[in-house]
């Protein structure tokens, strides 16, 4: 028993670490490279790094409250995030709320928002698959 | 310095004289306990009322009830209880008001065993303006708060008429009992006796009054009556206090509306706002509060409809007057309002930026019945976390 309490730590984080997405989340996905390859034929396919790079990344172009995703979400993924207003809002980790990037509307709905929110722009497709990849590897 | 005959009495010593005259009894036990409950009510009123914030509005509230039951039991009382207890024993008409008032001035001393003329008329115009705040009182909370028997008939308007009348009427009663005390002070100095002693003993010194005509005490008659009144009183205003309140959202929250406009923050219910100030709103949702918080069409077009139907000028409720003007420099921040920052001007602005809080459009954090519309004093509960 002791030896399992020690161990679940190690055991959470091989798991969190072996994070995949689920077929709704490789459905979106898979939306997602369409669009990107139709937009760019020399599409290489997306990246975690560079999903995790436009998360952190405060942005010159933003609106005055909301400089980064991490004004509300934390830097944290797998952690509760709170809007301006006050209310919790899930974490963005697929590991730590499994049902997140299941819903294509509900997906294209909050990036419509935010990107608009903290880049003053729509984002791309490779950038929505970018940061789909970087979060359900989380 | 000349005497006035009206002040004589301050000067004379004739406490040789009563002390050898036998004690009566006059004040029965119910007008002693009457008198002490009723201290406590009005003292807990009077309390709560001038000095407690809207936190105390419940314990306001069963003071009132304590207060009107004992004015029922007073006037039953006074056709059923011992002889001084009994109104046909108040003689207090003009005639003989203005009597004894003269009496006073050419400094005579005609014993009094009951009220004197002017004490019997006190005691009349104490019950009349207690009867008259509780009146008031129930039509403000029916009007104002849309609680209790009148809820379901008070407008909002007639309740603050009430409210203003209530608050009239209370500066009015602290008035009658500083007058009370100073007739009972000055009763006490002019015929050397401690009425107030009396009303704990019951005793004054004799004779008896034989021109008063003999009374005892009926308590069964007096329960009985109490009964009979408490028999239609209470199951009436329960009944009444249950019907619907007058102007008070019933109708269920539109699941888009609260879905869509709840996931970022407390969806407030309709009724706040107005119609111009939902309107606005909905047509910018783009740049909602500094946020981008678009819509698909059909949904936008769905929520403003909804929003538009039961707006605040659809309803009658404290919280749907109290939006109705906004602040010209941020038009569409409910707590920015006038109306809104004086409603919270007692609570510290550090209780707001606390995470239990989570900000002042977070209604729902201390307003327990917040997603309801209607703000009730009784269910705010402000998060301990938020008070250290």
């Amino acid at each position: 028993m002791t030896r399992f309490v020690i161990l679940l730590p190690v055991l959470l984080a091989a798991a969190a670490a072996q994070a995949a997405p689920g077929p709704a989340q490789q459905a979106e996905l898979d939306a997602y490279t369409g669009m990107a390859k139709a937009a760019d034929p020399n599409f290489g396919g997306f990246s975690a790094a560079r999903g995790q790079a436009l998360f952190l990344a405060t942005s010159k172009t933003a609106r005055p409250d909301t400089p980064s995703c991490t004004t509300c979400h934390t830097t944290d993924p797998t952690k509760v995030g709170r809007t301006r207003a006050g209310k919790e809002i899930g974490p963005m980790a697929l590991s730590a709320k499994p049902d997140r990037y299941s819903v294509m509307a509900d997906t294209e709905k909050w990036f419509a928002r935010n990107c608009d929110s903290v880049l003053m722009r729509a984002c791309t497709p490779m950038e929505k698959g970018d940061f789909i990849t970087f979060m359900t590897g989380q | 310095m000349a005497r006035s005959p009206a002040l004589a009495f301050l000067f004379e010593d004739n406490s040789a004289r009563l002390a050898a005259v036998p004690p009566v009894p006059v004040w029965d036990l119910g007008v002693r306990v009457f008198h002490g409950l009723l201290i406590l009510a009005v003292s807990v009123c009077a309390a709560t009322g001038f000095i407690a914030s809207r936190d105390w509005l419940g314990l306001h509230l069963l003071g009132g009830e304590i207060v009107i039951g004992l004015v029922v039991f007073r006037l039953v009382w006074g056709q059923s209880g011992s002889t001084y207890a009994r109104f046909s024993t108040f003689h207090a008409s003009w005639a003989a008001i203005s009597a004894h008032v003269h009496e006073i001035a050419r400094g005579e001393r005609r014993p009094h065993l009951g009220h004197n003329p002017v004490g019997a008329a006190m005691v009349l115009a104490l019950l009349v303006f207690l009867a008259g705040l509780v009146g008031t009182g129930v039509w403000a909370l029916g009007g104002v708060l849309k609680q209790g028997p009148l809820a379901f008939l008070a407008s909002y308007t007639s309740g603050l008429t009430a409210r203003s009348i209530h608050n009239l009427l209370a500066i009015g009663i602290l008035a009658l009992v500083g007058l009370h005390l100073a007739g009972v002070a000055f009763e006490s100095l002019r015929v050397r006796q401690n009425l107030t002693r009396s009303m704990i003993t019951g005793r004054k010194p004799g004779p008896d009054d034989e021109a008063e005509p003999r009374h005892s005490a009926r308590p069964l008659r007096a329960l009985l009556a109490m009964a009979l009144v408490a028999g239609l009183v209470v199951p009436g205003t329960v009944a009444l206090s249950a019907r619907p309140g007058l102007g008070v959202p019933a109708g269920a929250t539109d699941p888009a509306y609260a879905r869509e406009c709840g996931a970022c923050h407390f969806a407030y219910p309709a009724s706040l706002a107005t119609q111009a100030v939902w309107h606005s709103l909905m047509n910018g949702l783009d740049a909602h509060f500094g946020e981008n918080a678009s819509l698909d069409a059909a949904q936008t077009a769905s929520i403003a409809s909804y929003l538009d139907l039961n707006a605040a000028e659809h309803f009658d409720t404290l919280a749907s007057h109290s939006f109705r003007l906004m602040n010209p420099g941020d038009p569409m921040r409910l707590t920015a309002s006038p109306g809104w920052t004086r409603l919270h001007r007692s609570i510290a602005e550090s209780v707001f930026t606390t995470r239990a809080v989570g900000g002042k459009g977070a209604c729902n954090a201390c307003h327990q019945d917040g997603a309801t519309g209607r703000f009730d004093p009784q269910r705010i509960s402000i998060p301990k976390e938020a008070l250290n």
